[in-house]
């Protein structure tokens, strides 16, 4: 292959590609990224096993061709260069020369015959507003499993519902659940998008706004733009009915200012032990909100806030990490928490907004 | 069919044509999930995997399963959930039952009666001179308890076979005289059951219970140093069992008269029957042992490893013993005779380093054994007593250290080596008259170590 491109695009697009070439696993082809050149552009392609992804770069294409190389390499060498102009590729023997007006360079080229496709996707398929997707994953994903003893929750879970599209994610000790309006969307039973696939989608798409296109069937899932094909692995898994967790009625009713709410948080940070457990104490009659922690080796302390409180006294305690989490997802200036007894979860989201819900169970020691 | 089979086969034919790498990408993970009709489905765990397989290894697959399994018409592939293969365990290999059959500690089970350990018996004990005159005596003995040789003291360094010649002495006697009772104990056991008599008052019944025995042995005599009560008690014991032409026997790693504190009617009421020692096996005696230990085990070892083995333990039986037992055991394991590196390598550890001391270390260890200044024996003086600690340190350096006549004169003050080798000589032939000197030279010996 011959070519001719634009260092800054080859270079943005080698970032993104080189985060999903496959590391540690026991086929070396997997960690280099496949370079075509053919018809008028240039297409990386790299994939994990889990994920795949293929870019397109506009070039200037003088001669078609394959070569493999050592995508950390590469990443290497573009993210150092920063002259802004032309580079010049060409294979030789399977390797790979690189000229840039100051440099040349010389890259040993892996065999790109074991390296693997790519799935095209084909089933069901519908566009998206880029920014609308990232959002509704961007509101959730936190709330995912780390571990992956149960893959179903180690996942974002993706359904239609009317005319939204909701997006869930839990670790069984918290849930975070995004309503986004969406037109002309297929009916989705349920789709488990990895935990660990959902941070690169979000780093693929996340700052370049266009439609999507998503297409996927029972194991498989591709998001595609003008440039960009990624596809990920689904998960096999039913995730848990977690509607019915979600209190229908509450008890106790606080409103309270979310940047109130996030610097007690802060200060209890310092005085939570190890299980980082934040006592609440509402009290509506003597309009009392109290955040209390304390630890052995530092101290504790109680911070009031003003509140707009309804309904009974409560008490309870919860992992004030959680809560942080969630601020995240919150666009408005008031946070609404809803109680409903000690023992069954706090409900937050925000005062005008309620797209957005936030669960938390209480930990009581 | 078994299609579980049939992959197996398929799987390891495949395996054979292609990198490590890629088989264990590509097919870890699949199976069949099922044979309708001639298709035959496999379960892959992604759509990678799936893609991959139809593009590049479709015609590969086709092939073997077809050869495989003839009534085959087509492959499809499946995604199926992954479900992590649970390796199994590697079987740790049956042998180890037998491996445990042989090892002596299995017959180490005690006569509750007499406390008599069966194991030792004559038949696999080894007479060599090392302790010729304690297996004769023993033998003297059971030919007439109670009469020639009581009480009977044998003592020598640990692990060298005072227990076992005792042991055979009870056991040889309670197969020849059915009718004597014999006891065997140490002296700690000897000590708990008195005070125990004592904290629940039964005195008397302590008396009555090792008085009615025909043939008492009592091991590991030297912790009575400290104990008068029971040093009083033993005496009395003693006393009686002598009266009644009882047999006693005690075993201890020192001379009764090395004992500390040990009341003087005890010393002579010892050295009243008959004190033997036993010394260390000499390389012989060990090769022999060695030998006879092989043979109760039925194995057989190389000549040269048994005398690597003989050659390297110097000393304790015991230590010789636990070197075979670690030998045998490898050598059993890996069902295979050992070479003479192997067993190197396995027994580097247990090898006691070889000493290694300064000249001026010696000469300060001597000197303060005989209350010297240790500059005097540098001096060029004749006072005897310095005379003598200086042909102490020349027998020494040059016996058990190899140093030198030449190094040993030029170190010790500018003598000539002839010199030296006198003084060695002179050791040497003072050492088979004065059994003070030799008492000495062992004493030092132990500050050596």
């Amino acid at each position: 292959m011959k070519l001719e491109c634009k260092i800054e695009e080859i270079k943005s697009k080698i970032l993104q590609v080189e985060r999903i070439t496959g590391k540690n696993l026991t086929l070396p082809v997997l960690n280099s990224i496949l370079l075509i050149s053919s018809g008028k552009s240039l297409k990386l392609r790299s994939t994990n096993l889990s994920l795949g992804i293929e870019v397109e770069i506009h070039a200037k294409i003088e001669k078609e061709g394959l070569v493999a190389i050592s995508g950390s390499v590469l990443n290497g060498i573009f993210s150092n260069v920063f002259q802004n102009e032309n580079v010049f590729l060409e294979s030789i023997d399977g390797n790979l020369l690189i000229q840039t007006k100051r440099s040349k360079i010389k890259l040993k080229g892996q065999p790109y015959d074991d390296f693997p496709t790519i799935p095209r996707v084909s089933g069901t398929s519908f566009e998206i507003d880029s920014k609308k997707l990232i959002d509704g994953i961007k509101s959730v994903f936190y709330s995912s499993s780390v571990s992956d003893i149960k893959p179903e929750i180690s996942s974002v879970f993706l359904y239609t519902n009317e005319d939204n599209l909701v997006f869930v994610s839990t670790d069984s000790f918290r849930l975070a659940e995004k309503k986004i309006k969406v037109k002309g969307i297929p009916e989705i039973g349920g789709i488990l998008i990895p935990y660990k696939n959902i941070a690169e989608i979000l780093r693929v798409f996340g700052d370049s706004p266009s439609v999507l296109k998503v297409c996927f069937n029972k194991n498989q899932i591709s998001f595609s733009s003008d440039d960009v094909y990624l596809t990920s692995r689904m998960i096999d898994g039913v995730f848990p009915d977690y509607r019915q967790i979600i209190p229908k009625t509450s008890t106790t009713t606080a409103t309270v200012l979310k940047q109130d709410l996030l610097n007690a948080l802060k200060i209890s940070n310092i005085f939570s032990d190890k299980f980082n457990q934040v006592n609440l104490k509402i009290s509506p009659k003597e309009k009392v909100f109290e955040l209390s922690s304390a630890n052995n080796d530092v101290g504790e302390n109680k911070t009031y806030l003003d509140a707009a409180i309804t309904g009974e006294d409560i008490e309870l305690g919860f992992n004030y990490k959680y809560f942080l989490d969630c601020f995240q997802s919150i666009t408005t200036d008031s946070v609404s928490i809803k109680f409903s007894g000690s023992a069954s979860p706090l409900v937050i989201s925000s005062v005008s907004d309620s797209s957005f819900l936030y669960l938390i169970m209480p930990m009581n020691r | 069919m078994n299609t579980q089979q049939l992959w197996k086969n398929c799987l390891t034919e495949i395996e054979a044509g292609m990198s490590r790498a890629n088989f264990s990408t590509w097919f870890k993970n699949t199976s069949i999930i099922k044979e309708e009709e001639g298709i035959i489905h496999i379960g892959v765990p992604n759509e990678f995997v799936r893609d991959w397989l139809i593009n590049k290894y479709h015609k590969l697959i086709t092939k073997t399963v077809a050869d495989a399994y003839e009534n085959m018409r087509a492959v499809e592939y499946m995604i199926t959930k992954t479900e992590i293969v649970k390796q199994e365990l590697t079987t740790i290999r049956e042998n180890t039952s037998y491996i445990n059959k042989e090892l002596p500690l299995k017959d180490l089970y005690i006569n509750p009666e007499d406390n008599l350990n069966p194991r030792y018996h004559f038949n696999s004990f080894i007479v060599g001179s090392f302790n010729e005159l304690a297996y004769a005596a023993s033998l003297a003995i059971i030919d007439n308890p109670g009469t020639k040789y009581n009480p009977f003291f044998i003592y020598g360094g640990t692990g060298l076979g005072k227990t076992h010649l005792i042991q055979a002495v009870g056991n040889t006697i309670k197969d020849r005289y059915p009718n004597k009772k014999v006891h065997y104990m140490t002296l700690e056991k000897f000590a708990t059951d008195f005070i125990n008599s004592l904290q629940s008052n039964k005195a008397n019944s302590f008396k009555e219970k090792y008085r009615k025995y025909d043939l008492l042995i009592i091991d590991d005599i030297q912790f009575i140093g400290k104990m008068e009560k029971i040093q009083e008690e033993l005496f009395h014991t003693f006393n009686t069992f002598h009266e009644n032409n009882k047999q006693i026997i005690f075993s201890s790693d020192k001379h009764p008269n090395y004992i500390p504190e040990l009341a003087d009617r005890l010393k002579s009421r010892f050295a009243a029957g008959m004190i033997v020692d036993i010394s260390p096996p000499e390389y012989e005696s060990r090769l022999a042992i060695l030998k006879v230990k092989l043979q109760e085990l039925d194995i057989n070892l190389d000549q040269e490893i048994l005398e690597y083995v003989a050659l390297a333990v110097d000393g304790n039986i015991r230590e010789l013993e636990g070197n075979l037992n670690i030998i045998v055991c490898q050598y059993r394991l890996k069902n295979k005779p050992l070479t003479l590196i192997e067993v190197k390598n396995l027994l580097k550890n247990n090898m006691k380093p070889k000493k290694n001391m300064a000249i001026k270390d010696v000469v300060k260890i001597v000197s303060e054994y005989y209350k010297l200044e240790e500059v005097s024996i540098y001096e060029k003086t004749r006072k005897k007593e310095i005379v003598k600690a200086r042909q102490v340190v020349m027998y020494l350096l040059r016996e058990d250290f190899n140093v030198s006549y030449p190094l040993i004169g030029q170190k010790l003050g500018g003598k000539d080596h002839t010199t030296v080798i006198h003084s060695c000589l002179k050791i040497k032939n003072d050492l088979k008259n004065d059994p003070q000197l030799l008492q000495e030279l062992e004493q030092i010996r132990i500050m050596f170590k």
